[in-house]
Parts: structure tokens; sequence; C-alpha cells
């Protein structure tokens, strides 16, 4: 388990301040897998490495396990070699001038709080080789490892001296398309079998889906949203989040009024029913979000389409996307285009549709 | 020479601003210790030059102040003689080997000659031969009464007099040049490799030929790299002691460090006029080094290094690759060869013997068994390599941690251990010799006379070198290695022990190798700092020189350095392309796979 409370880091650039970390707090319970999830800049490695031990903070707290290991207003600061982390670095920074056993056996053969004798060494080395794959590479040079191999290195290395916290900052950015999806399996199962604490740093956002327990979504140094990632998927509370994760249709209107647990909201292409996380009264603006995946696509020939039940809406395919698996339809509704995502390849550029939006899946928000 | 790198540990994308800083307090106080190490080092001596300057000379530490040294040395008829002979010597050959030294590094670097290999390791292995044997060597090429090219040249054209002098300025520079022209290339050619090609392709493509590309588009790029390289040479022109040494001073040709070292041999000791000319010899490589930092202060808006993947294509040199190739073999064949080769065929004689000249007497041994039985000789090498061995191993320590901590360490003052270590690379030797005299002369702490004082010395003009190859091996480490360490639990000692340490070894050992045959070498500030026991190498060779040793004693004496320090120089050359062949291999694989 670890807390950080209220922290800041700026720094400075050519004379300018830049705030990198803007009063961020974040408690994460043992065992959980929370992501830090934002676009190129906003803070993740820094919140990471302020965590880590490598960069010092302006302000905050940061406590792992029962012990505070930051605190700027009692000046307590323990350095990065005492905080009993483990971190793999977007690099790997695998020492190229030890064999793969002597890159695992390090944080062993420094270790303070206990010392390890040889054959105990020898016995966690090769039950993390193991665990990571590595069986057999142990005498080889690290640096004769494929780019793969060199990341689960990095992993055995992080987690040997059974750290209370695991880093990943953007561990598969490194690896190819196919690579990356079977370590990120490997990954979540590894994690999940020795109930560590993990942060993870991505800006990709199907990774933050696919492994988190929890994602933390960054913007400018701020956290914007924390949830399970079903949660921040399909309750965005904000259009930078919808927009980030996911992709997302937004259309703009004035609320009109609650009836149960829709509210209508009154767009340029017609009333829309949708759902609002915090009340919200009449007359004020809104936004209605919809994902491509939940639109419905119907002929606009085809009269007494079946919409009942739908907000439906009006247009004329521009353009189609072949994606395999799916195909993106972009359909223009004359001062906008919606973006609608199906299996099916029938409908053709030109043609007239009818747009259905079932309104359990249209979220709306304040705007 | 840095060859051998750990080229798995470099990343290309590195973030550059994002400097690590430590925050421990500990480095704090090493940064103290190494700052008041350079301090002591760096300004200790030129405190004393100062005040011997400008106070008046009494024989026994300073008198009360005064400008009279000045007024003495500045009056000098010989003053004006002296500035013009110095700029005139430095300029010729800055531009003299810079004309070799660049067109060797554009065949290297840009045309398809064959050879390039061999020309590089020519030249990075040539940096062990002395200075002052060379010049003695090249004495015996083309002095006018000894020298055998004029021989031959005089009996085959029948002429009367001999068509080369040695004892003259064209003299000088060009023996100068002969032994500099190779570092001239190394300075260059990183530029030129750097150079991307497809600056010069743009050009290409947009319909210009290769001939008004280079003009219009590789000079002008290559401009910071060209005024710094000739700068540096000018610098190193002015500091050159063997040549006016043994060639100028014959000839009358008198430049700054011969005339600061005649006056500390005057009776009495004009240590007061020494120092005013060494302030004034400082002042005008200040000002190069103030042009210097001018010329690659605007390098970066030049950037023209492009990050991996990239082939630099070549130059087809047609029909012309050979004879290009067989020039430069040419080049190096007389400027090295000619009298390295003069010198061992003399060693093999006692009196002087004229290689192709009529027929020679018996070669013998006896100059080799007379050297090595000297008990001077075994003295000399006894001290040459215990002090330079104790100082290559100082500085190479020293500048290691400054240099780690310079660059992560987040105090203010780590800037300035930069400063001080390059600072010796202004500082002709022979100022450094005579300033750390003087100092040590008042200082009561019982260096002066013993070897001590000679490491000092060597330690000193050391510190440069041993920082360059330090901070530039440091800065290929990525930052990660490091901070994975750390965050592993390693304390800051076990990071720089265990992993900085190793990955930076093949620099260390280049370093020290490097600086260890520097000191070997150096005659500049050892002929003020010997004392009676205390002989090295390069002085007891001048001695032997100047005071009638026979012609084969001498050259016997030459050859017996030279080869030692060449079969170091090039072994290490060997030991590196093994390294950087094995590490380049490896990450190679790597990335294919990875
Ligand atoms: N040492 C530094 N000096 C100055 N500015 C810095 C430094 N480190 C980070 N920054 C700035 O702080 C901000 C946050 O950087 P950070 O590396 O945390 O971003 P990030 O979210 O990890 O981005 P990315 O996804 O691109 O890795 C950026 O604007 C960056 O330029
Ligand atoms: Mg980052």
């Amino acid at each position: 388990m670890f807390a950080i409370e209220n922290l800041h880091k700026s720094f400075l650039a050519a004379g300018a301040e830049v705030r990198a970390v803007d009063g961020i707090s974040l408690e994460v319970e043992t065992g959980k897998l929370i992501t830090l999830l934002g676009p190129s800049g906003c803070g993740k490695t820094t919140t990471l490495r302020c965590l880590a031990g490598l960069e010092r903070p302006q302000t905050g707290r940061i406590v792992i396990g029962n012990r505070t290991v930051f605190d700027s207003a009692k000046r307590v600061f323990v350095a990065a070699s005492d905080r009993g982390i483990g971190m793999v670095f977007q690099s790997y920074a695998i020492w190229p001038h030890m064999s793969v056993f002597e890159n695992v056996a390090f944080p062993l053969r420094v270790s303070r709080a206990k010392k390890y004798s040889a054959a105990e060494i020898r016995e966690r080395v090769s039950r993390m080789l193991d665990l990571v794959q590595l069986t057999g590479f142990a005498w080889r040079p690290a640096t004769q490892l494929s780019g793969g191999q060199q990341q689960r290195l990095a992993f055995a290395r992080g987690l040997v001296h059974e750290p209370a916290i695991l880093l990943l900052d953007e561990p598969l950015s490194n690896l190819d398309a196919k690579l990356r999806e079977q370590m990120r399996l490997e990954l979540k199962r590894l994690q999940r079998s020795l109930g560590i604490t993990t942060v993870y740093v991505t800006h990709d956002q199907s990774e933050a889906l696919a492994l988190s327990d929890e994602i933390a979504v960054f913007d400018s140094g701020r956290i914007v949203q924390r949830g399970a990632p079903q949660d921040i998927y399909r309750q965005p509370n904000s259009r930078f989040v919808a927009d980030f994760v996911g992709s997302a249709n937004f259309l703009p209107g004035t609320v009109r009024g609650t009836q149960g647990n829709l509210t209508r909201v009154d767009t340029a292409h017609g009333l829309m029913h949708c759902i609002f996380a915090e009340p919200i009264d009449a007359g004020m603006r809104a936004l209605v979000i919809a994902r491509p995946e939940d639109i419905l696509l119907f002929d606009g020939a085809a009269v007494g389409a079946p919409t009942d039940g739908l907000n439906a809406l009006n247009g004329k395919i521009v353009n189609r996307v072949f994606l395999g698996e799916v195909v993106d339809y972009i359909v223009d509704l004359g001062d906008r285009e919606l973006r609608a995502r199906l299996r099916s390849d029938e409908f053709q550029i030109g043609q007239a549709v009818t747009l259905g939006l079932p309104p359990q899946k249209c979220v709306g928000l304040p705007g | 020479m840095s060859g051998a790198q750990y080229v798995a540990a470099i990343d290309p994308a590195r973030d550059v601003f994002r400097l690590p800083r430590w925050r421990w307090r500990r480095p704090n106080l090493l940064l103290i210790v190494c700052v008041v190490i350079g301090l002591w080092l760096v300004l200790v001596p030129l405190a004393g030059l100062l005040l011997t300057a400008f106070t008046e000379d009494t024989g026994l530490g300073f008198g009360a102040f005064t400008f009279d040294n000045f007024v003495e040395a500045y009056s000098s008829e010989r003053m004006l003689p002296l500035i013009g002979n110095s700029l005139i010597y430095a300029s010729g050959t800055a531009i003299v080997t810079f004309a070799i030294g660049g067109a060797i590094a554009w065949v290297v670097e840009r045309t398809d000659a064959p050879g390039s290999t061999l020309f590089h390791n020519l030249a990075l292995i040539s940096f062990a031969i002395p200075g002052l044997l060379l010049a003695m060597a090249w004495i015996f090429v083309l002095s006018p009464n000894i020298g055998w090219v004029n021989a031959a040249l005089k009996s085959a054209f029948g002429l009367r007099a001999a068509p080369f002098n040695i004892y003259s300025m064209a003299g000088m520079i060009w023996t100068l040049s002969s032994h500099y022209f190779p570092l001239a290339y190394l300075i260059l050619g990183p530029a030129l490799r750097a150079l991307d090609v497809r600056m010069e392709e743009a050009g290409v493509v947009s319909g210009a030929r290769y001939r008004q590309v280079l003009p219009k588009i590789t000079l002008p790029l290559l401009r910071p790299a060209i005024l710094s390289g000739l700068l540096l040479l000018f610098i190193m022109g002015l500091s050159s002691y063997e040549v006016p040494r043994v060639i100028g001073l014959p000839a009358r040709i008198d430049v700054f460090t011969t005339a600061i070292q005649n006056a500390t041999v005057e009776t009495p000791p004009e240590f007061g006029v020494a120092s005013a000319l060494s302030l004034t010899l400082l002042g005008v490589c200040l000002v190069a080094v103030y042009f210097y930092r001018r010329a690659t202060r605007n390098a970066e808006a030049f950037a023209t290094i492009t990050g991996k993947g990239y082939m630099p294509t070549r130059i087809a040199l047609g029909r012309w690759r050979w004879p290009v190739s067989i020039g430069i073999v040419g080049v190096f064949l007389i400027a090295l060869g000619v009298p390295l080769f003069t010198l061992a065929w003399q060693s093999f004689f006692s009196n002087l013997s004229q290689p192709f000249m009529n027929s020679p007497p018996s070669a013998t041994l006896a100059n080799y068994a007379y050297i090595l039985r000297y008990p001077i000789f075994l003295d000399a090498v006894r001290t040459s390599v215990l002090v330079s061995a104790m100082a290559a191993t100082f500085a190479v320590a020293l500048t290691l941690v400054m240099a780690w901590i310079a660059r992560r360490s987040a105090s203010r003052l780590a800037w300035l251990l930069d400063a001080l270590a390059s600072a010796p690379i202004a500082i002709p030797s022979v100022i450094i010799g005579a300033s750390i005299l003087f100092t040590y002369l008042v200082i009561p702490i019982g260096v002066y006379d013993t070897i001590w004082i000679l490491f000092i010395a060597y330690a000193t003009l050391a510190l440069p070198y041993g920082m360059r190859f330090a901070s530039n091996g440091i800065a290929q480490i990525h930052r990660e290695l490091e901070e994975a360490a750390e965050i592993s639990g390693a304390l800051p000692g076990q990071v720089l022990w265990r992993v900085v340490l190793p990955l930076l070894l093949p620099f260390l050992l280049a370093a020290w190798i490097y600086t260890f045959v520097l000191s070997v070498r150096e005659l500049g500030a050892s002929i003020f700092l010997i004392g009676p026991g205390t002989n090295v190498l390069a002085t007891i060779s001048l001695t032997m020189w100047e005071e009638g040793g026979s012609y084969g004693a001498v050259a016997a004496l030459g050859i017996l350095q030279i080869a030692p320090l060449l079969l170091i120089v090039a072994g290490l050359r060997y030991l590196e392309t093994r390294v950087h062949r094995r590490t380049r291999g490896g990450s190679a694989m790597a990335r294919s796979t990875g």
C-alpha cells in the first residue's frame, strides 16, 4: 500500500517554471495495479520518479507501507536506495557489463536489510529467471538478449528483492505490437500471482484498460479522474477523459429536464436522452457523449426504422474505414460528423442513414 | 582515443534537459575535496606566478610590489622578435598541420580510398613519439652539416650548398607539424564524421555539383570545427617547447617558451622576468581560448549530428582511390617514417652515419650496451616511470570523481570542477613548470628537488585529458543504468564502484595510458623541476644531446624510449578495438532481435 498527498514538483526549464506535478494525491491498496494514464508531458514519469525517490518534490508527502518516505513539512527524504521498491525503466537499463545472472543478483548483493548467502542468491535468482521464462539464459552477457527478453530481465531484477511496490514506466513501449500484447498478459499474470502493488505508467489507453485495477487519468500535472477501467470508459467525467480514453462523439445541447434516470437534452439534431452522473438543472448547457461502438446504423430509405427507445439522428455516410474486425463509418450530420463502429460492412459511402443511440449508453456532462 | 564504449548503454534520445540530481550529503563533502584539490593544483602555482611577476626579485621569497619585471622584460630589444617569432611559429604550425590533417580527415571520413583504419591507427599511435626525439631525428635528416638528405641531394645534383636548413623558422614549423598533423586529423575527423551527408545530398539534389557543394555547404557547416581546430593547434604551437629548444636555440630563433626558461637559468636567475614573460604568453593563450570558446559556442546551431541509422555515402574516387591512399601513406612515411628510420639507423653506429651514403662502417650494438649500462639512464627510467604512473593514476582517479560529480550533482559548484580540470590545457607546460618552481621554492612543504614536485606538475598537466576521457565516458552511460542500481538499494559508492566504474573501464584505461605517455614525454615543465637525484628521460636526453654525447648514443637513447612507448600505445589500441568489436557485436544482436 502507498499514499501520495498533495505532491508538487516543478522544474526550471530555460528560466521558466514547469509544473510537472501540480498537487497530486493518490492512495493505492496492497496488491492493486494502478495505471497512470495521460498524454505526453502530463507528469506521469515525474510522479513515478518522485515515488521512487529519484526526484525530490517541492511539497507533499509520500508514504510507502507504513513508512513516511517523503514529507516536505517534516523535511523527511528517504533515498531511493532505501525505499525498498522495484522499478522497470523504459530503456530497461540492463547493465551491459554484467551477465543476466549478475543483473538479477545485484539488488541482493547490495541489500542492507538482509544479507544473502551465495547459495540463497543463486536460489532466488534462478527462481526469478524461471518465473520470467529466462531459464538457461543466466550466463549470457546481458547485451545478447532480444528486446522482449531484456524486458523480462528488467522485470526479474525489479522483483528479486521482493519490493513493497513495483514501478513500471512504459515498460512495453519499446516492443513491437505483437510482443507487446503477449508481454501485457504475462505481466498481468505475474503481478496477480505475486500480489505486488504496482504503478504502471503509459500513454496507451488500451494497455491501461486491459491491465489495471484502477486508472488515474493525468492532465497537465493533475489527476482528472480515477476509477476502475470500466468506470473511466463508461462514465468519463470530462470531455478530456472521454476523448483520451477510447474515442467519443460529442453533441452539445441544453438540458430540458429529468425523468427517472434519463435526462433530456435538446441538441441541434433533436432531443436526446442520456444519463448524468450528477443531477443537473433544466436550462444548463450540456454535452452528450456517445462511443462509436454503441451507435447503431439503419438504412435511411427504409421508412419506419426500428428506432423505438433510441435517440435517432439522420445523416449521410461520407467515409468508411475498413479496420478488419470492424468498420468505422463517418456520418455527416450537417454541422458535424459522427463516428460509428460496426461489425457489418453493408453500408456504402453516400448512403443516407439513421443513427440509433441507446440512451443508457449516452453520457451527459455539464458543459 | 575513445573507441571502446558500450553501445548498448547509449541512448541517442537521451533527454538533454533532464540532468539528474542526486540528493545526498556526502558528495557535497567529496565535491569540496575535489574543488580544493583542483584549486590547489591550478590556482596556487598561478598565484605564485603572479606574485613573482609583480614583486622584486630578492632571491629569497617575494619582495616589494613592483612593475620592474615587466619593464625589464618589455624594454629588451629582443621582445619584438620574440612576439613575432612566437606568433609566426604557432600560426605556421597551425596552418600546416591543419592542411595535412584536414586532407587526411577528408580522405578517411568522406571518400572510399582504402586504408582508412590503418591511417586512423597510425595517427593514434604516433602520439607516443616524444617531440624532443623527433626534433633530434629531423636534425639528423635535414641539418645543413650532418643531415643525410642534404648530403644526398648535394651529391646527386652537384649542389654547393645544402638545399634544406632545419635551423630556420620553416624548419621549426615543419618539425612541429610532422609531430602534430595526426592530432589535427584526430580533431577534424569527428567533425567530418558528424556532418550529416543529407545536407550535402540536399545540395546535390538541388542541382549543385560536388565542387560547388564543398565550398557552399560542407565548409560553412564545418566552420566551427575548423576555427576551433585551428585555434587549438595555435595554442599548442605557442606552448611547444621541445622544437624551439633543440632547433630554435642554435638557430637563434627565440620564442616565449625558450625565453622563459632562459631567464630562469641566468646568473643570477631572473625569476621575475620569467614570470612577466609567462604572464604575457598566458595572456595570448587566453585570448586564443576566448576565440576558441566563441567558435564552439554556436556549435549547436550547426547541430549536424543525427541519430542512428545513418550511413554516410562516401565519395567514389574511382581510379584515384589508390593514388590518394598511397599519397597519405607517403605523408606518414615522410613526416614520421624518415626521421624515425634515421634515428634507428644512427643508433647502430658510434660515429655519424648517413643512410644511403657511402659504405657505412660495420653496425654495432655498442650504443645500446652503453646506454643500458649507463646509471643515469637507469635512474631516469625509474623516476620517469614511477612519477608518470603515480601522476596518471592520481589524475585519472581524481577526474573520474570530478566528472561524475560534475554531472550528477545539483550543486552550483559543479561547473567549477570542469573549469578547474580543463584550465591547464590553456597553460603551456613551461609556465606550469616555472610557476610550480616559484611556488614550492617558497611554500615549505619539502617537495622541492624531490619526485613529488614532478608528480604535482605531471598531475596538473594530465587533468584536462583525464577530464575529457572521464566526462565523455560518463556522458555515454545512460542515466537509468545508475538509477536502476540506486533503486535496487545500492549506495552512491556502490553505484560508482559496481556500475559506473566497470562501464567506464575502457575509457579509464585509455585515459591512464594517454596521461602516462604524456608524462613520460614531458620536457617543458620537467626542465624546471628536476633535481640532482630526479632526472627524467626527457631531461637526460636533452642533456646528452646538448652536452655532446656521441651521435650513436643519443640515437640509441631515443630509440630505447620510442620503441616501448609505441608498443604500449599500439597495445592499448589493439585492446580497444577488441573491446569495441565485442560490445558492438553484442548490442547489434540485441537490436536485431529486439
Ligand atoms: N528535469 C526536468 N527539467 C525540466 N523540465 C522537466 C524535467 N523533467 C520533466 N520536465 C517537464 O515536466 C513535464 C512532465 O514531464 P514527464 O516526463 O513527467 O511527462 P510524462 O507524462 O512522463 O510524458 P511522456 O508520456 O512523454 O513520457 C514536461 O513538461 C517536461 O518537459
Ligand atoms: Mg514519461
